[in-house]
């Protein structure tokens, strides 16, 4: 023990110990990101091809009835404010399963579609465009419906294909998804080549694998939101095991973890947050691979401050990039995915030129 | 002295490709006295970490038992296990940038509950095991920029967190210089001291001779010799156990091993 160190009691170090990563620098951390949050809210619900003034919507808030005429009202709630919400969800649950995936496999190039759930998605939406274009499950188009039972089914695949013995290797499970990712992918190309000419079908598939976020209905916003929630709640409780995998299989095994428990859960939930995510918008891509990468960076490695800041600041992040989706060439829209890639790629490389030293998680 | 562990007839052998292979723990019997402080030595692939695996219940024996105070590992879950036995292993890769505190924090992970909060009593386990190892002034350190010393002490640090009553260290003092040994040997006495009982794979003989009080060498194809190291370890025993011609020669007190030519060994 060192001179320094001596004398101070373990006390007084956990009272040192809370104040600088305990409960109320989370909370402090939290309430940041619901600021920003709120923030890009408000600033989505401003901008837009009708233009609702900032004063306008804060004197409505606060109980002003004559702040908004009724024309501007609809607009709010039937259109830009379910297309918030929605955002927000898909930001929320894109990025959870991003923190759940990158722990998972260890690796910080692992995005929530690391098991072939885009590829699966991309397929199933083609064969819901092309063969069922007016089908409609829960109030979710074609395209959302199919694609979020082919991801779900691409992920079962992929975990099949990569179990062996009785357990599940990771290296396996990254290529399995990996592959069928790709042959996914390619096989929703040669859905749109057959047909005769690019059809109608073909442009909104491919606005669609680029991820485009609709004002859905309240109802399919509510059945998204319980999907987010659950999710969410399940991250509790797989918190502390993700702080053990980034110690190793071994390391996480000898200290109480059932390793193939909880890689089936973690998968489990993730694949639930990310299939989510897809039918609500398609395949967005940048933002469950960039906002854990940022947040960690503010908040440190640890998983319960990383899940819960990760929600918030995915949420905001997705909201911002729809808004600029929807108003940069007004009235017509850009694919969300496109604007996520545009921002995230080059902010995760401007990250990985400052971080100078080699990058860890 | 009252056994901890004490192994039966254990047998063990990793598999290849559908086959089993010779087993590289063959019918191992002897006891870990409470208090004890073993090293357990033998040629690189004898089965020493194989054997610190199976303690820690990381993997299961073929035939065979081990008892921990009597129970069954098999009869224990991984938490239980967890509580009463920590392994420190040889390499490590973390793949976040966990301080040293809260690298050392998951080694309450078997006391928490299912939300998976720490208590008070967690923080202040975490805070002796890391006065106890003597890396309480690194705590806001990054264990990834660590010395290799400093890494191994955190690690030993981390186990002591789990509150073990035994404590598995594989190779403890590898590529550390004569200093830094000695500065782990010293706290694994201070952490014997505090009735931790040890078992290591050491292997370096002489430090197995100067800090340990049984030795356990295990020899391929032979039974083991247990006993004292310093009379276990006889010329002719690590002939056998390394597979080669000791000369002891004294230079200064200093006793060294010459290898002159290894002796012919027909692979099965």
């Amino acid at each position: 023990m060192n001179a320094a160190a001596a004398g101070v009691s373990i006390t007084e170090r956990i009272a040192r110990e809370r104040s600088a990563s305990g409960l109320r620098r989370t909370l402090l951390l939290a309430s940041g990101a619901m600021a920003l949050l709120l923030a890009s809210i408000l600033v989505s619900a401003v901008l837009g091809a009708v233009h609702i003034s900032t004063h306008s919507i804060l004197a409505a808030l606060a109980g002003d009835r004559a702040a908004l005429s009724s024309t501007e009202l609809t607009i709010l709630l039937q259109v830009r404010l379910p297309r918030i919400v929605t955002a927000g969800i898909i930001g929320a649950a894109l990025s959870l399963a991003g923190v759940l995936f990158q722990g998972l496999f260890r690796n910080p190039m692992a995005d929530p579609y690391v098991l072939g759930t885009s590829g699966g998605a991309a397929v199933g939406a083609a064969l819901g465009l092309f063969l069922f274009p007016t089908a409609s499950i829960l109030g979710f188009g074609a395209a959302a419906s199919f694609a979020f039972v082919g991801s779900i089914v691409t992920i079962v695949f992929v975990y099949a294909l990569a179990r062996s013995g009785g357990k599940t290797p990771m290296v396996p499970l990254l290529l399995a998804g990996l592959a069928v990712s790709i042959i996914l992918s390619e096989a929703s190309a040669v859905l749109i080549y057959m047909g005769d000419e690019i059809s109608a079908n073909a442009r909104n598939l491919s606005l669609w694998l680029h991820g485009t976020i609709t004002a859905l209905g309240w109802s399919q916003i509510v059945l998204a939101s319980v999907m987010l929630l659950l999710g969410g709640l399940l991250c509790i409780p797989l918190r502390p095991v993700l702080d053990l995998f980034a110690l190793g299989e071994e390391y996480a095994q000898q200290l109480g973890i059932r390793i193939e428990v909880a890689r089936a859960s973690l998968i489990i939930v993730a694949s639930l947050l990310t299939a989510a995510a897809v039918l609500l918008g398609g395949v967005i891509g940048f933002v469950g691979l960039l906002v854990p990468h940022v947040v960690r960076l503010i908040a440190g490695p640890e998983h319960g401050r990383l899940l819960l800041l990760s929600s918030i600041f995915g949420a905001s992040y997705l909201i911002v990039a729809d808004t600029v989706a929807r108003t940069v060439r007004a009235p017509s829209e850009f694919p969300v995915g496109i604007i996520t890639a545009f921002i995230g790629a080059p902010v995760l490389l401007y990250l990985l030129r400052r971080s100078k030293r080699e990058y860890a998680l | 002295m009252t056994s901890l562990l004490s192994v039966r007839n254990l047998s063990f052998g990793y598999a290849a490709l559908g086959h089993t292979r010779r087993p590289v723990l063959d019918q191992l019997t002897f006891e870990v006295a409470q208090g004890a402080t073993v090293a357990l030595m033998g040629a690189n692939g004898a089965g020493k970490t194989t054997l610190l695996k199976v303690f820690a219940g990381l993997l299961v024996p073929q035939r065979g038992e081990v008892r921990l105070l009597g129970r069954l590992l098999s009869a224990c879950s991984r938490r239980e296990l967890a509580r009463s036995i920590a392994l420190v292993p040889q390499e490590i890769s973390v793949s976040v940038d966990f301080t040293v505190l809260q690298f050392v924090r998951q080694g309450r992970a078997p006391y928490l509950s299912f939300l998976g909060i720490l208590q008070d009593t967690d923080r202040i386990a975490v805070w002796k095991a890391l006065e106890l190892a003597g890396v309480d002034h690194l705590a806001e350190r990054r264990f990834n920029e660590l010395s290799g010393g400093e890494r191994q002490r955190v690690k030993i640090a981390l186990a002591l967190a789990q509150e073990p009553q035994l404590l598995l260290l594989d190779e403890p003092a590898q590529h550390l210089d004569i200093g830094r040994q000695a500065e782990i040997f010293s706290v694994l006495e201070r952490l014997n001291q505090q009735g931790i009982t040890i078992v290591a794979a050491v292997h370096d003989l002489e430090s197995a001779r100067r800090y340990f009080t049984q030795g356990i060498l295990l020899r391929p194809g032979l039974s083991p010799i247990i006993g004292p190291p310093p009379e276990i370890l006889t010329s002719s025993a690590i002939q056998e156990a390394f597979e080669l011609v000791a000369t002891e020669a004294h230079h200064g007190g200093t006793e060294s091993l010459r290898k002159t030519k290894a002796l012919k060994h027909s692979a099965t």
